[in-house]
C-alpha cells in the first residue's frame, strides 16, 4: 500500500495549518473590550439577525462616541466579533465554542431566537461566560438553572396573553373562542404556552390548535377552518414569516375574526409592506417607541427611532431597540463591577437595576427582565392610506383606542 | 504492511495528543470524527452498494433524540425536563451524567439498527433514483414527526444534560473529544474488517449488476438489508455524541438535518471518492478544514465558496480526491501497468 505515504503527508499538511491558524486575542486589547455575537446572517431568521445586528452597532456606535466604559479609572470601547449561525443551533453552539476558546472572547452578546440562545447557553455556561441577550424569550432558557444568562426582554409567555384578556373584556367578561396557529419553533410555542394558560385563566375555548411548519409561506388550511368555525381571536406566531404569511393570505381569503394577535409585526414591517391589509392587526411588542422610558445614551424611543432610521434606513423594531438596550446593560454591569472578571461582571449584572429608553431592566433569579411589561399595538391606517403602529395596550401606555371588533371584509 | 502500521500509528498519535496540542480546535476536531463517521458509513451504500441514500440521516437523528431521552430518563421524568413551562431545575450527578451516557449510546446505536432492518426490509427493493427519493422522504418525515411528540419537546427543542461538574474548564471538550475519537477508530475499523471480506465483493457486485448477483445466487436482499443496518449502527451512535456536543436538539436543523448534514455526508464521500476505504476520510477532512475556512474568511459568502468548491470538484476531480490519486499514479495504488501489453493494443489500433 503505497497509497500511505501520501495520506501520511496529508495528514501532516493538515497538522501545519492547524498549528498556523491558531491565533487567539484576548477579551480586552488596549483600550477595547471585545464582545462576540453569533448572528444569523444567512437562513430562516436572517431579517431579524440583522435587526439584531443593527441594534448592537448602533449602541456600540453610540457608546464609544460618547466616551466608552470607564472601568479602573481606564477609558473603554466596546468591539464585537461577529460569526453567522445560519440560523441554526448546531452551528450557534460551534459557533460559541468558536469565540470562548479560539478568540478568547470572555463576555457575549446573544444571538437571535429562543432556539438558537437555548443552544449557545449551555457553552457560555460551562465556561462561565457571561452573556447578555435581548431576542431568546423562551421561558425554558430561565428554569434550567442558568447563572450567566441574562435577558434583557420579558419571557415568550407573556407575549399574547394580554390580548386574550383584551378579547374578553371586550365580550362583557365572557370567555371567547379562540383559534391558534404556532409555528414549530421554540419561541412560537412558548407563546402558545402563554395563551393556553390564558384560555385556561379565563375559561374560554381553543376551538383551533394548529402547529406550521418552519421556514412558513402557507397557512391557506389553517384558515379555512378559521373561516369555518369563526372564533372570536385568532392567534398567529411565526416570526417574520409567520406575520407577513397570515397577512398575505387573510387579505387573499377575505377571512373575517372579529380580533387577530400576532407576534413581529414590526419586524416584518407589516404596515409598510402590506399596508391596509394588515390593518387592525394586533401585534404584541417588547417596545414601542412613544414608551416614555430614558436614558442619557439614546434619550428616548422617539429620538432613537429618528437616529436609527437615520443611519438604517427603517423604522426600527423592537428587535433592534433591545438588542442595543443590552449594551447598555453590559457598559453599566461594567462600571459598576469596576472590573473584567468575569465572576464580579456576572454579580454585577444579576445587581442590574436600571432604566433605557427601551425599558426598566431588573433581572430575577433566572435571568429574566422582570421590570419591564410587554404592549400591545395596533396597525390603524388613515384615510390616505398611510398606516402606523399604536400602543392600545396596557393603558398606561395607550396612545390610541383598541378597534374591535374588527370591520368585515365586505364593509371595508 | 509495514507501512500501514507506521500510518495507522501516526493518526492514532495525533489523534490522541491533538486536543492538548489544539485545545482551541477540540470541537471542531470532534465534529470532524463525527463527519468522518457519517461519511464513511454512508460509503456503504453509496459507494460500495450503488444505493445512493439520503435517508441515513434518520439513524443518525434518532440516535441523538434517543442518547439524550435515555440520559434523562433513567433519572428524572423525561416529561417534565421537556417541558418549557416547568419550573423544576434536575441537576445530574457525575455518576448519573456518565451512566446515561454510557446507556444511552448503546441504545442510541441498536435501535437505528433495528429500524434500519425494518425499514430496509420495506424500501431497499426499490433501485436507483427511487430508492435516493424515498430515503430522501424518510428524512423529511421523521423531522416532522419527531417536531410533534410533546415528550421530545416538539417543536421547542430538546436540552441535553449539561455537562456535570467534574474536571476543569476543558472536561467537557475532552470528553466529547475521545468519545468522538473512540467512535472513529471504532468505524474506521468495523469498516475496514467488513472491507476485507467476500461482503464487500457482494456489494461492490451489487453495484455493478444487481440482476447478475442474484442470478449468480447471492441474496442480495439480505445482504442490502445487512449493510444498511451497519451504517444505522454508527450513524446512531455519531448521533448520540453530537447531540451532547451541541447540548441543544432542534427537530429539522440538528436532529434530521437532511438539508446540512444530510447533504454533507454524500458530498464527503464524493469528494474524498466513493467506493474507497479512505477517500470519506479524506473527503471528510478536506471538507471540513475549508468549511471552517469559508467561515471565518469569507463570512457572508461561505455558502457561494462553497458551491465553487462543489463546482470545482465535480469538474476536475469527478471521482473524488482518490480516484484523481488513482488515475495520476496508478502504480501507488499497487496497479501495474504492463509495458508491452500497453504498446502491443498501441499498435493493434
Amino acid at each position: 500500500m503505497k497509497i500511505s505515504r501520501t495520506i501520511l503527508s496529508f495528514i501532516s499538511a493538515i497538522v501545519i495549518l492547524f498549528s498556523t491558524s491558531v491565533t487567539s486575542f484576548a477579551k480586552v486589547v488596549g483600550d477595547k473590550i471585545v464582545l462576540g455575537a453569533a448572528i444569523s446572517l444567512t437562513g430562516k431568521y436572517s431579517s431579524n439577525g440583522v435587526h439584531t445586528q443593527n441594534g448592537y452597532n448602533m449602541a456600540v456606535d453610540r457608546i464609544n462616541s460618547m466616551g466608552g466604559v470607564k472601568v479602573g479609572g481606564k477609558t473603554y470601547k466596546f468591539e464585537i466579533i461577529y460569526y453567522d449561525d445560519e440560523s441554526n443551533p448546531k452551528r450557534a453552539a460551534q459557533l460559541a465554542e468558536r469565540l470562548i476558546s479560539q478568540d478568547g472572547v470572555e463576555f457575549m452578546l446573544g444571538p437571535y431566537s429562543s432556539g438558537l440562545t437555548k443552544a449557545i447557553a449551555p457553552v457560555t455556561e460551562k465556561y462561565g461566560v457571561p452573556m447578555v441577550e435581548a431576542n431568546g424569550a423562551s421561558r425554558s432558557l430561565f428554569t434550567k438553572g442558568y447563572k450567566y444568562l441574562f435577558a434583557v426582554l420579558a419571557p415568550a409567555n407573556l407575549y399574547l396573553d394580554v390580548a386574550i384578556d383584551l378579547a374578553v373584556e371586550k365580550n362583557n367578561g365572557k370567555p371567547v373562542t379562540v383559534a391558534m396557529a404556532f409555528e414549530q419553533d421554540a419561541f412560537s410555542q412558548d407563546v402558545r404556552l402563554g395563551v393556553l394558560d390564558a384560555i385556561k385563566r379565563t375559561g374560554s375555548k381553543k376551538v383551533i390548535d394548529d402547529k406550521l411548519p418552519k421556514e412558513l409561506n402557507d397557512m391557506a388550511a389553517t384558515l379555512v377552518k378559521v373561516k369555518q368555525m369563526k372564533p372570536d381571536v385568532l392567534v398567529v406566531s411565526g416570526h417574520t414569516k409567520g406575520a407577513l404569511t397570515a397577512i398575505r393570505q387573510i387579505a387573499e381569503m377575505k377571512v373575517d375574526v372579529p380580533m387577530l394577535a400576532m407576534t413581529h409585526c414590526d419586524a416584518a414591517k407589516l404596515s409598510k409592506q402590506h399596508g391596509k391589509n394588515s390593518q387592525y392587526a394586533l401585534c404584541a411588542s417588547q417596545w414601542h417607541k412613544t414608551l416614555t422610558y430614558k436614558d442619557n445614551f439614546f434619550k428616548d424611543g422617539m429620538t432613537y427611532a429618528a437616529d436609527f432610521e437615520k443611519e438604517f434606513g427603517y423604522d426600527p423594531p423592537y428587535q433592534s431597540a433591545e438588542s442595543s438596550a443590552a449594551l447598555l446593560v453590559f457598559k453599566d454591569a461594567f462600571e459598576r463591577a469596576n472590573s473584567f472578571d468575569q465572576k464580579k461582571v456576572r454579580d454585577a449584572l444579576a445587581a442590574t437595576n436600571m432604566q433605557t429608553f427601551y425599558g426598566n431592566i431588573k433581572f430575577a433569579e433566572g435571568g429574566q427582565n422582570v421590570d419591564k411589561p410587554m404592549v400591545l399595538f395596533q396597525v390603524m391606517c388613515d384615510g390616505s392610506g398611510k398606516c402606523e403602529n399604536k400602543v392600545v395596550a396596557p393603558t398606561k401606555w395607550a396612545s390610541a383606542k383598541l378597534i374591535h371588533p374588527i370591520p368585515k371584509w365586505s364593509e371595508r | 504492511m509495514g507501512k500501514n502500521i507506521l500510518l495507522y500509528s501516526a493518526i492514532l498519535i495525533f489523534g490522541l495528543v491533538a486536543p492538548f496540542v489544539f485545545p482551541a480546535f477540540k470541537v471542531q476536531l470532534s465534529i470532524l470524527c463525527v463527519l468522518i463517521v457519517l461519511a464513511t458509513t454512508w460509503n456503504i451504500q453509496g459507494g460500495e452498494m450503488g444505493y445512493n441514500t439520503f435517508g441515513n440521516i434518520l439513524f443518525y437523528g434518532l440516535g441523538m433524540y434517543l442518547c439524550a431521552s435515555v440520559q434523562v430518563g433513567m433519572f428524572f421524568p423525561l416529561a417534565e425536563w421537556t417541558e418549557s413551562g416547568g419550573e423544576k431545575t434536575f441537576v445530574h450527578t457525575p455518576a448519573q451524567f456518565f451512566q446515561g451516557m454510557a446507556v444511552g449510546l448503546v441504545v442510541a446505536a441498536v435501535v437505528p439498527t433495528i429500524v434500519a432492518g425494518l425499514i430496509g426490509y420495506a424500501i431497499l427493493g426499490l433501485r436507483g433514483h427511487y430508492f435516493a427519493i424515498c430515503t430522501l422522504g424518510l428524512g423529511v418525515a421523521a423531522g416532522e414527526i419527531s417536531g410533534g411528540i410533546e415528550i421530545i419537546g416538539a417543536g421547542q427543542g430538546f436540552t441535553t444534560p449539561p455537562f456535570p461538574e467534574v474536571g476543569g474548564l476543558e472536561a467537557r471538550g475532552e470528553f466529547f473529544y475521545f468519545l468522538s475519537f473512540g467512535a472513529l477508530i471504532l468505524t474506521f475499523v468495523a469498516v475496514r474488517a467488513i472491507y476485507s471480506t467476500r461482503f464487500r465483493l457482494i456489494l461492490n457486485a451489487i453495484r455493478d449488476n444487481e440482476d447478475k448477483a442474484e442470478a449468480m445466487g447471492i441474496e442480495t436482499m439480505k445482504y442490502k438489508i445487512i449493510g444498511w443496518m451497519v451504517s444505522a449502527f454508527f450513524c446512531g451512535l455519531a448521533g448520540g455524541i453530537m447531540g451532547g456536543l451541541v447540548g441543544y436538539i432542534d427537530s429539522t436543523d440538528v436532529a434530521f438535518d437532511g438539508r446540512e448534514m444530510g447533504v454533507f455526508m454524500v458530498l464527503m464521500a464524493i469528494l474524498g471518492g466513493k467506493g474507497t476505504l479512505w477517500g470519506p476520510v479524506i473527503g471528510a477532512t478536506v471538507f471540513h478544514i475549508f468549511k471552517e475556512g469559508f467561515w471565518t474568511f469569507f463570512l457572508g459568502w461561505q455558502y457561494v465558496a462553497l458551491g465553487v468548491l462543489i463546482v470545482v470538484i465535480v469538474i476536475y476531480f469527478p471521482e473524488g480526491i482518490m480516484g484523481w490519486l488513482r488515475e495520476k499514479y496508478p502504480e501507488k495504488f499497487g496497479e501495474v501497468i504492463d509495458e508491452k501489453d500497453r504498446k502491443a493494443q498501441v499498435e493493434l489500433k
